[in-house]
């Protein structure tokens, strides 16, 4: 597959305003370029504690592990789904529903490790990336200004997220919206983005024109990899600053009615920004709504989440599909682990791994359907288990990326995308062409 | 390029058939540090005549002097030592500063307690590399490593301190986040995975240089270990489980779902192993230690060669496989000569740096290409390095009753963060942009550069007695432990003389500061 960078692009102009007539293979790149599909991204959103899947997307109405939770039918016929989720409901044409997750992994920790990595924490004394940074590796444009991983307000049991030996270059851009104010949580921002209050605009022109003296004048002297990296570095950090990012981190240019339909909460507003950041060329975007352990008065905290959850999922698939984005957006919804479906002593679910719902949508996910069940009583897989591996297969291929392309960790080993024996759910979405790609390095 | 794996073999499985109580190698009476330090330029100069290289110059005192505080107490200098170690024109002051910021006990400086400090990162580094939650809990060796490096503890012992270490027969199921003071090197087993399997990988890795990891399930893909090897080396750790560091008799074990038992046995040998009643790690550490076993002391030189030079000797200090034997030649050579100092660690670091290789400018590698042997390359600061030189720099306090970074969660969220971005290998600058932010906009700068909390700024400017041109020497020696030379005087001070007002002169020279801090020079070591 030939993607035109924007290099290419400039050698073009070039050659065109030399008047340099091109024959053969340059008309062709020009027509293919047109023609090249736009950048794909994937938004994860992150339930932090482990959803209850019986009361979201697998309830159990009518048996004693259903609890009070209710259905409602979806725009899909047969497909029936959580009344608290109405307007996701109403989208399930984009959406397919596995409902025959089965993992391993019981603690946070280790869980949490598990899903955003696909492996399994400690294997093989390998540090894992995350799937933001594996994806920020195959999706991300090198000649983007802003980062290629971004997590919005990220909550996570354990360290994980992180770019793993893939190293910093697709380590996650942080927008914290840490504030107990309900209105300032939403207004989510990059650490240290912004100059100290006090400080002038001029002062801190006069900041980087001093620096780029200093700078100019280490780089006389010294050469090396790491001072060259430096520079690099800095100008993009001075180009965040001076660009405010693009941007794209100015909610109020949006629509106040826009922003509403959103939610006003720090998810849906995370949302909202994860729709900006995918325009603006941003490879992987995490948004997380946290408070799913819900050890405890399951139910209405499971109502009070999807209050949340659904006016923010469901306006990011159609505020997508307006913008013209979410044929290359892949949207995925899942947690650590799902909870047990017989309810505790407390009118809580406990963690369950065993057999619990992920739910795709957009990009190259076929909507309007849902894979495998877990039977009457949600105890077990019934029918058409999805190992970790599987989902990641299948988060590849509908994002169209080889599920066979190898990273190399620093001992030289090679650490395949999925892990071994992952099979893409073909019913959800299909096997790209298996060729190994160049390496991008 | 590979190197025959059997001189490996041979080397190890040597020293296992000849037993590790038989009579040590004649010794020759041990160099100084002086001595060392020709020998090293000896050595080097007859590589480079070889290969035609003509080394770099010697760098100036300046140079010097920010190199080798940082390299063996961590931090930039304070002002005043840099304004007299600058100023003093007698002999041997490069020489004296080593030994000084090696051994000096005295207050207030406590030179060779900062020095062991330092050492005791970098090794906590090495030990359990990376940024994981594990990595992070190791933090609470330092205490022990920093023992063991201010009394100069002959580096065999320190490991066999290590190795042989035991957790009492208590579960150590719970690491504490923030551990300070508790000091059992027993939580070395538990940080790296707390299994047998772990222990033998961590182990063979960091003090034999050799990568076994791979043959945990297969045999190696390119080196000639094979499963035995790997669970032979893990049975001499099956006491280490569920949390308890403790041995175990007999040293066996079974990899789960295997139907084969493994009996403990050095790597490269299948030879179940003999314990002649000592416990099987004591055993183990006997033949690591033993004098004849290159492999170990070569490792231990290697990672300090890497510390001090920016590379080691050999490409990867993790996997002495790989170089040829030719590469290793040099390496092996001083690996003896620190057998011979009976493991003496500062006297070997004291050696080298006192070196005239150790004392050349940085080679200039602007591709991604190898640099000749024995040259220095630039090295990036590690996040501790970068904290205690703000520290340093700033003149911030250091007790906690007066708010100190250190207690108040700023050095932790320093540190943090530049760990999100830390590399094992010193010639790597891998900073990314929220690391980047952090030292530009973060609140440890923002409290540099503002006029009425700056120390460092209020002592430069409120000073009377200091004209223009001092002012800004300080703050370059604050920061860069250099005076600025004339051409950069000019530029800065053109800066703050377009300003006719006091207070915006005043202003010009935090937006100075603010650009030294940000600048390369500042988190990279030439």
């Amino acid at each position: 597959m030939s993607r035109i960078t924007r290099r290419d692009f400039a050698k073009l102009s070039l050659a065109s305003a030399l008047g340099v007539s091109f024959s053969g293979r340059l008309p062709a790149l020009v027509r293919a370029a047109e023609a090249a599909p736009q950048h794909k991204s994937v938004i994860l959103l992150w339930m932090a504690g482990g959803p209850s899947q019986t009361d979201t997307f697998d309830l159990k109405v009518g048996h004693p592990n259903g609890g009070p939770s209710q259905s409602i039918e979806s725009a899909v016929p047969g497909i029936q789904i959580s009344e608290h989720l109405p307007g996701v409901a109403k989208q399930m044409k984009e959406l397919a529903i596995i409902r025959s997750l089965t993992t391993a992994e019981g603690d946070h920790d280790r869980a949490t490790r598990l899903m955003l990595t696909g492996h399994r924490p400690g294997q093989e004394g390998v540090n894992y990336p995350s799937l933001g940074s594996l994806f920020a590796r195959q999706l991300g444009d090198e000649s983007s200004d802003l980062p290629h991983y971004v997590s919005v307000s990220p909550f996570r049991f354990g360290d994980a997220g992180g770019p793993g030996f893939l190293g910093p270059n697709y380590a996650p851009l942080v927008v914290s919206g840490d504030s107990s104010d309900p209105e300032a949580r939403a207004n989510l921002t990059i650490e240290n983005l912004k100059p100290p209050a006090g400080v002038s605009k001029e002062s801190i022109e006069k900041r980087f024109e001093l620096s780029k003296f200093l700078q100019d004048d280490f780089h006389k002297s010294v050469k090396s990899q790491s001072a060259k990296a430096h520079k690099a570095n800095f100008e993009r950090a001075e180009r965040m600053i001076a660009t405010n990012a693009k941007g794209a981190f100015k909610l109020d240019e949006e629509p106040a009615a826009l922003r509403d339909s959103y939610g006003r909460s720090r998810f849906g507003q995370g949302c909202l920004l994860a729709r900006r950041l995918v325009e603006r060329g941003v490879a992987f975007v995490e948004v997380t709504l946290e408070g799913w352990d819900t050890h405890a008065d399951n139910f209405n905290a499971v109502k009070r989440l999807s209050e949340m959850l659904d006016p923010g999922w469901s306006t990011l698939i159609s505020d997508l599909r307006d913008k013209g984005l979410l044929s290359s957006t892949l949207i995925v919804w899942m947690g650590e682990f799902g909870r047990t479906p017989k309810i505790n002593m407390t009118t809580g679910r406990d963690h369950f791994p065993l057999a619990w719902s992920t739910v795709l949508g957009g990009a190259g996910v076929k909507g309007g359907q849902v894979v495998g069940d877990t039977g009457k009583a949600g105890t077990e897989v019934a029918n058409r288990p999805v190992k970790i591996a599987d989902l990641y297969a299948t988060l590849c291929a509908s994002i169209g990326v080889s599920p066979d392309h190898e990273n190399i960790s620093p001992e030289g080993r090679p650490i395949p995308l999925v892990d071994r024996g992952g099979k893409v759910v073909e019913e959800i979405a299909v096997t790209p062409p298996s060729a190994k790609e160049p390496r991008k390095s | 390029m590979l190197r025959d794996i059997s001189r490996i073999l041979v080397t190890l499985v040597g020293i296992s058939c000849a037993g590790v109580s038989a009579a040590e190698p004649p010794t020759t009476p041990v160099m100084s540090t002086t001595e060392l330090a020709n020998w090293i330029d000896e050595r080097f100069a007859e590589t480079w005549r070889k290969s035609q290289i003509s080394p770099p110059e010697v760098v100036d005192d300046a140079t010097f002097l920010r190199r080798v505080y940082l390299d063996l107490s961590g931090t930039v200098p304070p002002v005043s030592e840099a304004r007299e170690f600058l100023a003093y024109e007698g002999g041997h002051k490069r020489e004296s500063l080593i030994e000084q910021l090696l051994s000096d006990t005295r207050r207030p400086q406590k030179h060779s307690e900062r020095t062991a400090a330092h050492w005791a990162t970098l090794w906590r580094r090495m030990m359990v590399p990376g940024n994981s939650p594990e990595a992070q809990a190791a933090v609470s060796l330092e205490p022990w490593l920093k023992d063991q490096f201010a009394a100069n503890v002959p580096y065999d012992q320190m490991v066999r301190q290590l190795v042989t270490a035991k957790s009492d027969g208590q579960a150590m199921m719970t690491i504490p986040a923030n551990a300070r003071g508790s000091s059992s090197p027993a939580m070395y087993f538990q940080v790296v995975g707390g299994k047998p399997e772990s222990a033998a990988n961590a182990v063979t890795r960091m003090f034999l240089g050799v990568r076994i990891g791979c043959a945990e399930c297969h045999d190696h893909p390119f080196a000639e270990w094979k499963q035995k090897d790997f669970w032979g080396m893990a049975a001499f750790f099956s006491g280490v489980k569920n949390g308890v560091i403790n041995d175990a008799t007999p040293a066996v074990i079974r990899p789960e779902n295997s139907a084969v038992e493994y009996t403990a046995a050095f790597l490269g040998s299948h030879e179940p192993v003999k314990t002649n009643g000592k416990s099987s790690r004591e055993t183990l550490v006997d033949w690591m230690t033993s004098p004849g076993n290159q492999e170990f002391a070569a490792t231990a030189v290697n990672r300090v060669w890497l510390h001090l030079i920016g590379r080691g000797m050999t490409d990867s200090v993790d996997d002495l496989a790989q170089p040829s034997d030719g590469e290793r030649v040099v390496l092996d050579e001083l690996a003896r000569l620190f057998v011979n100092a009976k493991y003496d660690m500062r006297w070997l670091i004291g050696g080298i740096c006192k070196s005239q290789l150790y004392q050349r400018r940085c080679v200039d590698l602007e591709n991604d290409q190898s640099p000749p042997p024995g040259l220095r390359i630039v090295k990036t600061l590690t996040p501790e390095q970068i904290f205690n030189s703000l520290e340093q720099a700033l003149a911030l306090p250091v007790a906690r009753a007066d708010g100190s970074a250190r207690f108040n969660g700023l050095r932790a969220q320093l540190i943090s963060r530049m760990n999100e971005a830390a590399s094992n290998r010193p010639d790597e600058f891998r900073a990314g942009i929220p690391q980047a932010l952090l030292l530009m906009n973060g609140q440890l700068t923002t409290d540099a550069t503002d006029l009425d909390r700056s120390r460092t700024l209020r002592g430069v400017l409120d000073a009377p007695f200091l004209n223009t041109e001092e002012k800004l020497t300080t703050l370059y020696l604050a920061a860069l432990s250099r005076i600025p030379r004339a051409d950069e005087q000019k530029f800065l001070l053109d800066h703050v003389s377009r300003q006719e007002q006091i207070n915006k002169q005043n202003q010009a020279f935090a937006e100075i500061f603010w650009a030294i801090l940000n600048s390369p020079e500042f988190v990279l070591e030439k």
